[in-house]
């Protein structure tokens, strides 16, 4: 999940009426619920929104909506998940039909497709875990990057029939493949954590690589945790099958032309320190944990990056359609152009 | 297919027609004999008259000017015409041609020797408009000769100006009596179009105006008064060409606009009108970049899009071609334009635009294509030379640096030299990151699904 900050201070009905409902605040506690992914979250934020907003016409609630969805990207790191349903969701809204006796039952049933939405959605990791179960053989060796709740439902369900194996990443600096390890190897399937810069290492002993995905972009490219592009790019050097898995409200009509075209790349990430005279600054010294056995000899400390210096990464990164060979998704396994052929023709009518 | 006094065969080109017309025009020349007008039957009447226009421009271009000549005699792509010829059509006095400004003679001059073009004779040899056939309309007229001296140039710029002058013929069109407008009108179009295609290969960008313009003429109401009906397909001209080329650039120059930030050097090829407005409307909305404009000859027309965004105090740096390899490392962006865009993603654009793409891919550079989806065509195209232009040589084009007199720079009149000027190269979809179109930002793999997405039946 995103990292959160959940303020108070961002007024969500930005519009005139004066009404109580914050929805970054109604988008936190919906997911708390941990099925629920960012992108359900935020349609289910905007259907709340409707719900309570009291606008009066198609123009009004349109712009109630890209209020409200304004605000939910500003309070949130990384938003372009989130984007994706509150984009979804507006599309909905404005392009599709609806016929309605007046107005306000427009409203309720809007938020009422929205919610039905939402929770078809919930089905679609199973939808996908089973479309890519025929992609799985038996004794397969697979290579995962980071924590996916699909990635989790597939190999689960892929244990239940067959034996595989799981390399996961430790998916730095977050350590989220460290949870994977836990709840894999808690559900009997053999795991090891990977160092990240050790995925070539590893490469040529996996049969396939499976990756989740923050978004899947309208180059049919795949916007995910930081390290997934060097993960398929060693993968095609090896000719190992790199699969996303990405369900469908996390197409977005975005379209990087570089990892630097991404909304996340802001100019803090990969810059060089530099005092206010100019000169490079000298390094902040580096925490150093002092293990057990090192204290008698000043060699062999174990450095960490101090948190300013892991500030200057990126958390995300975009990898291009031609190192993906398929991405599963509810609606179907598609290749990448596929992807693209499939938002364009969802988004551009 | 030059318009020298090709007798019989005014039919497209073939090698063996080449070869033939030395003979025939050296016949020609010696059978003077004077008949009368209302003896000669009217192909030899024809045959007189091309060979008096050829006599005077050749006088013309034996006159005093050097440079003159050495321009006209220019126009001689399939190798120099032999000295005898034209000594032979000089001894002709010769009116001259009837309503036919000079210019069109240049071409006329170039006597076709024994060998053709080896390659690229596919499509022949641009040639003046010849005797137009049907009494075609001033306006188109005038139109051919721009077009063939390229004096309108550029995908967009032709295609406007055939619609508007569609316009006036549409306008000062009659419909005869026992006929419909809907059906008739497009008789009447059809020797006009052909004029134009004669000056100048239609573009991707006409042919798609001009099918649907026909389409309306079509559906045009029966019952309609004939002015009402002719208004109301000026009116639909007016708007194709508000929607689909000047509306569709603006939310172009918006989206790409987006993709341009603070710090870019932007690198654009030749000159695409697109692409033009794209920068100007980034830098209006106060984004600080540098442009990077790569040129080439024969055309230069690289010139013209410096000349615009210098003007606006907008850092450019310019060069030719062959030394791309030493900025490309220095480029975020590769901004180019299109002449059209084809269902297997490839785009079809000035000569020398593939080689930029592709030299930008080697480096990681995302090249952007600024295209309406009013270009798209709806066939495949794999190469550069199937269906290709050529330009003709000469000083048509803006002039390049003389360092030396522009005799010796030309390099025609030499028996084993062809010059060759394919206009428009071929770009693959996998030198291409994005194509930019008033839709949306679409990969090149998917522009066979945008007539889809959009629920056109046509482009």
């Amino acid at each position: 999940m995103p990292g959160l900050t959940t303020t108070e201070a961002n007024t969500s009905a930005s519009a005139s009426p004066v009404v109580s409902f914050d929805i970054c605040e109604t988008y936190t506690s919906l997911l708390k619920n941990e099925e629920l992914s960012a992108p359900l979250a935020a349609i289910l934020a905007l259907s709340k929104l409707i719900e309570t907003s009291d606008a009066g016409t198609m123009l009004e609630l349109v712009k109630a909506l890209n209020d409200g969805a304004g605000a939910l990207k500003a309070s949130t790191f990384n938003p372009i998940s989130l984007n994706a349903g509150c984009e979804l969701f507006i599309a909905f809204v404005t392009l599709l039909p609806h016929d309605s006796a007046s107005f306000s039952d427009l409203k309720l049933e809007l938020v009422r497709q929205g919610q039905k939405y939402a929770a078809e959605a919930l089905t679609y990791r199973d939808k996908i875990a089973n479309l890519a179960l025929g992609f799985i053989k038996d004794d397969s060796v697979i290579l995962t990057h980071s924590y996916s709740r699909v990635v989790m439902k597939t190999l689960l369900r892929a244990h239940e029939r067959k034996r595989i194996s799981v390399y996961v990443t430790e998916a730095r600096p977050r350590g989220l493949g460290l949870r994977t390890y836990e709840e894999l190897t808690a559900a009997g399937i053999p795991c090891t954590v990977v160092l990240d810069s050790a995925v070539s290492y590893v490469m040529d002993k996996v049969d396939f690589v499976l990756v989740g995905s923050e978004a899947v972009v309208e180059s049919g490219g795949l916007i995910n945790a930081v390290g997934s592009n060097q993960i398929a790019i060693i993968a095609q050097a090896a000719n190992i099958p790199f699969y996303a898995l990405a369900e469908s409200y996390k197409f977005h009509r975005l379209f990087p032309l570089s990892q630097y075209d991404l909304p996340t790349h802001t100019s803090n990430i990969l810059s060089f320190p530099l005092s206010p005279g100019g000169n490079v600054v000298p390094p902040p010294s580096t925490g150093v944990i002092k293990t057990a056995h090192e204290k008698s000899s000043n060699a062999d400390y174990i450095r960490r990056m101090t948190p300013e210096q892991i500030a200057c990464n990126p958390g995300v990164d975009y990898t291009r359609p031609d190192l993906i060979t398929l991405v599963f998704s509810d609606v179907g396994s598609l290749t990448p152009e596929g992807v693209s052929q499939y938002v364009v023709g969802m988004f551009a009518g | 297919m030059s318009a020298t006094a090709t007798i019989t065969m005014i039919a497209p080109p073939s090698k063996s027609t080449i070869k033939l017309t030395p003979q025939s025009h050296a016949e020609a020349s010696s059978s003077q004999a004077p008949k009368s007008q209302k003896q000669m039957t009217k192909a030899e009447r024809r045959e007189q008259q091309e060979r008096q226009r050829a006599a005077k421009a050749a006088t013309k271009a034996s006159g005093p000017q050097p440079g003159g000549s050495s321009q006209n005699s220019a126009q001689a792509k399939k190798g120099a015409p032999p000295a005898a010829s034209t000594s032979a059509s000089v001894k002709k006095g010769g009116k001259g041609p009837d309503g036919k400004p000079m210019k069109e003679t240049k071409e006329m001059t170039s006597d076709d020797s024994a060998r053709g073009l080896r390659i690229f004779s596919h499509f022949g040899l641009p040639k003046p408009p010849g005797p137009s056939k049907g009494d075609i309309h001033p306006t188109i007229i005038r139109l051919g000769l721009q077009f063939s001296e390229f004096k309108i140039a550029g995908a967009n710029a032709r295609c406007i100006a055939t619609l508007t002058a569609f316009k006036t013929v549409i306008q000062d069109y009659v419909t005869p009596p026992n006929n419909t407008l809907s059906r008739h009108l497009l008789t009447h179009l059809s020797p006009q179009i052909t004029h134009l295609v004669s000056a100048r290969p239609m573009s991707v960008t006409m042919g798609n105006a001009i099918r649907e313009l026909k389409l309306e003429i079509s559906g045009s109401d029966i019952d309609l008064p004939e002015q009402d009906a002719k208004n109301l397909l000026c009116q639909k001209i007016d708007d194709y060409i508000s929607e689909r080329i000047i509306i569709a650039d603006q939310v172009i120059q918006e989206t790409a606009g987006t993709k341009i930030k603070d710090g870019d050097v932007i690198l654009t090829y030749a000159r695409s009108s697109v692409v033009e407005q794209v920068l100007v409307g980034a830098w209006d909305d106060g984004k600080r970049f540098s442009v990077v404009v790569v040129d080439s000859r024969p055309m230069l027309e690289g010139k013209k899009l410096l000349s615009v965004l210098s003007a606006m105090d907008i850092p450019c740096t310019y060069l030719l071609l062959p030394s791309i390899g030493s900025v490309i490392t220095e480029v975020s962006t590769v901004l180019v334009g299109a002449h059209s865009l084809h269902s297997n993603g490839a785009v079809f654009s000035r000569a020398g635009t593939a080689l930029v793409a592709m030299m930008a891919k080697q480096h990681s550079v995302p090249v952007v294509v600024c295209c309406e989806t009013y270009k798209f065509a709806e066939t495949i195209q794999l190469d550069s030379f199937t269906k290709n232009e050529l330009a003709p040589a000469g000083d048509i084009f803006s002039s390049f640096p003389l360092i030396r007199s522009k005799d010796t720079l030309i390099l025609n009149k030499q028996p084993n030299l062809e010059i060759l000027n394919p206009l428009y190269d071929l770009t693959p979809p996998s030198s291409i990151t994005a194509v930019v179109t008033e839709v949306g930002v679409i990969p090149p793999s998917s522009i066979s699904s945008i007539p889809l997405a959009l629920g056109r039946t046509t482009l």
